[in-house]
């Protein structure tokens, strides 16, 4: 790769044909940084190396998220035992190409990655007790058959509209097919009034099929207990109030809300579930 | 080039205050009048060429003497509690001409300042500036604390006269701190070291002024003071408060009576959720008035 002042290798550790997952701070039900921290605690990894983030971000300042000042993190963890690497970032906000890059290089000359697994949370119009599968979006057709052992669907067909650019999963994943990479971007549905809070049981859809494809060994015990958490707290809100119940049963009735029961429902939530530990 | 330290003094669980100049100079105000109360020593600074254009040129019998710069210093004091590291710059680098620090150059001196802290033993930082907030003048001004780690949320809720962003109506929680007194929180986070930015209300109508706020230094002090576990003097901070109300009360006296009766809603504006007293657009109209007479009195001048 070429060396530069942007990548930092914190830890030498010896990689043979290793796996990359790569997850996103910014993602809709906290889903990247969730399962990050459901890996990296299950798993006990440990940095390995940080791409700076001089001239992906504006560094004008910091950004303040509940109460508290952010600041963008490029980092990869790796996984003792266990031929797994994660990439987890904040998404950049300039030189996106430049960045892609790096993490490619990096990837490719540190940790010898053989193929590639972004995460992505997309938004599901129904309930939370809905049935989710994850969706495959794949670089090569060696990915596809990889893939296709399991409940994964892998036929989705889609165009960028007008209005909208494409995510920087689908760039990464474009990058590495340049590169003869394997990889696939793995969509998992989590419900329209969770996007803001969080989806332990999106999270757990995507372990579960990391974990049996890349035989991770994971224990379940946090997320499930999340899981249960968040059900229970649901649960609560249904209980004190009729209207939010009655909304979520016409979800779950496979019925549509108007505009304004969708948003209501979601500024509810969001205000019902904030505070939780789970958020 | 880089960081120039004079001295090696040994500080016992020492904390950083930090501050560059912002709106209505409010946490500048507040850090350097606790660094000169408490007699803080020079300690070193940031070689500056690196980072400024050079603002003074002493040129003597033809011969150019000296080219000055900025300054960008560090200054330490022993105490009985904590000791006490300072960090006061003069100006913000920035790559764009603009006020507040962004770009490659804010981050090394972010960098650079949080190494120092590091050097020293430092766990600890606070900074400090302005939240433009819809107030009146003739209110206190409350202090915004923002942390860089959810640990410390409980803490910074126990000082008094504080509030949080989600405090703050219509911001649930988020918002932005621009230039080098937010990007040092960032920086001290990456590198795994608490920090706390406390900001002092100005009024909105204010923070256009090209004067400074002391009544916000003021808040400021008082917080630093608690979280210092310092006996903070005010009288230097309170005569300064009395010259800059009647230099505000002059201003306001000037502007036209429809604008003073909205900004006089703002007297009444008690708790951070006020019931929407000024619109977008009365807002707008009262910056165009202030803005309009300043113009105009510059040109008299």
């Amino acid at each position: 790769m070429t060396e530069t002042n942007s990548f930092k290798l914190l830890t030498r550790r010896r990689f043979d044909s290793s796996s990359l997952v790569v997850l996103w701070n910014q993602d809709v039900g906290r889903l990247g940084p969730k399962i990050a921290d459901y890996l990296t605690r299950g798993l006990k990894c440990k940095v390995l190396a940080e791409v700076s983030p001089e001239g992906f971000f504006s560094l004008g300042g910091v950004t303040v998220e509940n109460d508290v000042a952010q600041f963008p993190e490029s980092k990869f963890l790796g996984c003792k035992n266990r031929n797994l690497v994660i990439f987890k970032s904040d998404i950049p906000r300039l030189d996106w190409y430049g960045f892609i890059n790096i993490i490619l290089d990096a990837a490719q000359k540190y940790f010898k990655i053989k193929e590639i697994y972004t995460v992505g949370g997309m938004v599901l119009p129904g309930a939370h007790t809905a049935q989710r599968t994850v969706l495959s979006v794949v670089n090569s057709p060696n990915m596809k058959k990889k893939l296709a052992a399991y409940d994964v669907v892998h036929n989705m067909d889609y165009e960028t509209r007008d209005e909208q650019r494409p995510t920087f999963s689908s760039y990464i994943l474009w990058a590495a097919r340049n590169r003869n990479i394997p990889g696939a971007c793995l969509w998992v549905p989590v419900p329209f009034y969770l996007m803001t809070v969080e989806d332990p049981q999106a999270c757990k859809k995507v372990i579960e099929l990391l974990d049996e494809h890349l035989k991770l060994g994971i224990n379940f015990k946090d997320v499930d207990s999340d899981i249960l958490e968040l059900n229970q707290k649901i649960e609560q809100v249904r209980e004190q109030s009729p209207e939010l119940d009655g909304y979520i049963s016409k979800l779950e009735s496979n019925l549509g809300l108007t505009a304004e029961e969708g948003e209501k429902l979601v500024k509810d939530m969001d205000e019902l579930l904030r505070g939780s530990h789970l958020t | 080039m880089g960081v120039r330290i004079y001295k090696a003094p040994k500080l016992v669980n020492p904390v950083l205050i930090a501050c560059w100049p912002g709106i209505g100079n409010i946490g500048i105000m507040a850090v350097d009048m606790l660094r000169r109360m408490v007699a803080a020593e020079e300690l070193g600074e940031i070689e500056s060429f690196e980072f400024f254009y050079p603002r003074k040129v002493v040129i003597k019998d033809g011969e150019l003497k000296s080219l000055e710069f900025p300054h960008n210093k560090f200054y330490f004091k022993k105490t009985a509690g904590k000791d006490l590291l300072f960090f006061i710059g003069e100006e913000q680098p920035t790559e764009s001409g603009g006020a507040y620090a962004e770009g490659i150059k804010a981050y090394k001196m972010a960098n650079l300042v949080v190494d120092v802290a590091v050097r020293f033993g430092c766990k600890r930082i606070y900074t400090s500036g302005a939240a433009v907030a819809p107030i009146h003048h003739t209110t206190r001004s409350r202090v915004w604390v923002v942390p860089n780690m959810s640990d410390l949320l409980n803490e910074v809720r126990s000082y008094e006269n504080t509030i949080l962003m989600s405090e703050v109506e219509g911001r649930d929680g988020q918002g932005n701190i621009t230039g080098l007194n937010g990007l040092l929180l960032g920086v001290a986070k990456k590198r795994g070291l608490e920090a706390i930015c406390v900001m002092g209300e100005i009024p909105i109508y204010v923070h256009g002024f090209p004067i400074p706020y002391p009544k916000g230094s003021k808040a400021v002090l008082e917080v630093l003071g608690v979280a210092l576990g310092l006996k903070i003097s005010v009288d230097e901070v309170d005569a300064l408060i009395q010259q800059s109300d009647s230099e505000i009360e002059s201003v306001y006296e000037k502007l036209p009576p429809e604008i003073k009766e909205q900004l006089d809603k703002l007297k009444y504006v008690v708790y951070s959720k006020p019931p929407k007293p000024i619109t977008e657009e009365d807002k707008r109209k009262i910056l165009q008035e202030i803005d309009k007479l300043f113009k105009k009195d510059a040109g008299t001048d």
